[in-house]
């Protein structure tokens, strides 16, 4: 390992390179947001729904966890601009790592929900709750606490896939890594830094859960 | 059911007028009208596409692509990169993605009933890379030295019978990457590197006068930009720039380009006569 070239070369690719992280920041900011959004409503609607609604969201739940996120990648990039919707690459890549997410979370929302007594919702109902109220303050607060663990899981299995984007022509934070190695063939030291980096934004992510996980145990 | 019928014929009336719309508008008119060129390429691949130590695209792709944007716009510079993997050159121009693709593609009959292609702007083949002052003086010391030769290789599964058509008793060690294949050739575990001869004449370019290519050639095949097919007035265009390119008035500017990334000085095309028919 030429360890000063690597750094000169870093040096050199510092931009390119940190506008990778950039995207790759971003896009799994937006995925894991709006796929935690839509996903507690997929697993309301698992839970709560009438039968069809059931059906429904379960091929729906059950072809995304069933399909690879690089096949569902391409079909958003691909299949949505021979439909009429031309997305960029970037927003296709986000729509198809808010719709995986989307499934993980409804499926945790749904086991946690599932959790919880059926007599709370009873009790909650006979005072005169309505069914919002009683998600806000019997439900969820306790959901939460199974909830968070096994989303910190998804959130960062949506950074380690954010690298498939790269196939549809997203300059996320592995292909500009790729393309600093191109050009220096110092492949091991920087697939080694950029592991290193993705390890650090897992790592965060997980110390914020942890965090906000103590935050709402029962003391 | 008549209903249906009615809808179903007026919705392949509307397609029908759609396309025939969209035949007499070309390409080359929207993107005029646009006012800069879609290009599909690669980032990862010198001499080709690579983004280079000023964090520009750079290579000799981008400058087939640039020459198109100068014909255009009169500007090289009018272009908006798509950085598509080599997976994604025939579908990003089957959809509408890019204008044109210029990003090292072999030209096949396969692909070649998918997209159309140009002109080829490049042969590419197989080339021997020895180290200058090395044990083998050339192409036919090798071969006469039959076994005795270790050649290194790119791992693949065609590595050894690819080295055996030019040297049909060497040795072959294949190696996982390039710079590892190189170290041998470096080392002297290799007496030669066979390699694209591109990759080979861009790795004579950087690292002046400590290699030679032994000067011998095999495996050929095209390298051409790709468009959507059905838009003949298009093709054309990219054609005739890529034509012009290689022997008319754009000739310095390929001439220019070959030179920076592949090390040769392009003889002018010769005057008179036209080179094609010759």
């Amino acid at each position: 390992m030429n360890f000063s070239l690597f750094l000169t070369e870093l040096w050199n690719a510092r931009m390119n390179l940190l506008a990778g992280l950039g995207d790759t920041v971003l896009i799994s900011v937006a995925s894991v947001l709006l796929g935690t959004f839509l996903g507690v409503f997929v697993g309301l609607a698992m839970t709560y729904g009438n039968k069809p609604t059931r059906f429904g969201v379960r091929l729906y739940i059950d072809f995304l966890r069933g399909t690879p996120v690089f096949v569902l990648i391409l079909a958003c990039f691909y299949i949505l601009s021979v439909v009429g919707l031309d997305l960029s690459a970037f927003q296709a890549g986000v729509l198809a790592l808010t719709m995986f997410c989307s499934s993980h979370v409804g499926e945790i929302v749904r086991g946690a929900l599932k959790a919880i007594p059926a007599g709370q919702t009873e009790a909650a109902k006979s005072i005169g709750l309505t069914f919002g109220q009683t998600f806000a303050y019997v439900l969820l607060p306790q959901a939460l606490r199974q909830i968070l663990p096994t989303w910190v899981n998804t959130a960062t299995e949506i950074v380690k896939a954010s690298t498939l984007l790269s196939i549809i022509g997203v300059v996320e934070l592995l292909l500009a890594t790729q393309q600093v190695i191109s050009r220096t063939y110092l492949s091991l030291e920087f697939y080694l830094f950029v592991g290193f980096v993705y390890f650090i934004l897992n790592f965060l992510i997980e110390q914020a859960g942890r965090a906000v996980e103590r935050r709402i145990s029962i003391p | 059911m008549t209903f249906l019928k009615t809808i179903a014929v007026a919705a392949l009336m509307t397609a029908t007028a759609g396309s025939a719309i969209a035949q007499e508008a070309s390409k080359l008119q929207q993107v005029l009208d646009r006012g800069y060129l879609i290009l599909g390429t690669g980032s990862t691949n010198p001499p080709w596409h690579f983004i280079d130590s000023d964090n520009k695209l750079k290579g000799f792709d981008v400058d087939m692509g640039r020459l198109v944007a100068k014909a255009l716009f009169g500007d090289p510079d009018k272009i908006e990169y798509v950085q598509q993997s080599g997976d994604a050159r025939i579908p990003n121009l089957v959809t509408d993605k890019v204008d044109l693709a210029c990003q090292f593609m072999t030209v096949t009959a396969e692909r070649a009933q998918q997209i159309e292609f140009t002109i080829p702007y490049y042969r590419e083949g197989v080339g021997l890379l020895q180290m200058e002052g090395g044990e083998y003086a050339d192409y036919e010391a090798l071969k006469a030295a039959g076994s005795d030769v270790t050649v290194a290789v790119l791992q693949n599964v065609y590595a050894e019978e690819m080295v055996h058509a030019a040297l049909p008793e060497a040795e072959v060690d294949q190696y996982d990457s390039v710079d590892l294949m190189y170290q041998a050739l470096n080392s002297g575990r290799a007496d030669a590197a066979a390699t694209d001869q591109s990759a080979l004449r861009w790795f004579m370019v950087k690292n002046p006068g400590r290699y030679h290519d032994a000067g011998y050639g095999w495996n050929p095949q095209s390298y051409s930009c790709g468009v959507k097919p059905g838009d003949q007035r298009w093709l054309n265009f990219v054609n005739t720039v890529l034509h012009e390119g290689m022997t008319g008035v754009e000739f310095p500017f390929y001439a220019d380009s070959f030179k920076t990334w592949f090390g040769t000085e392009l003889s002018v095309p010769q005057i008179g006569f036209p080179v094609e028919y010759k």
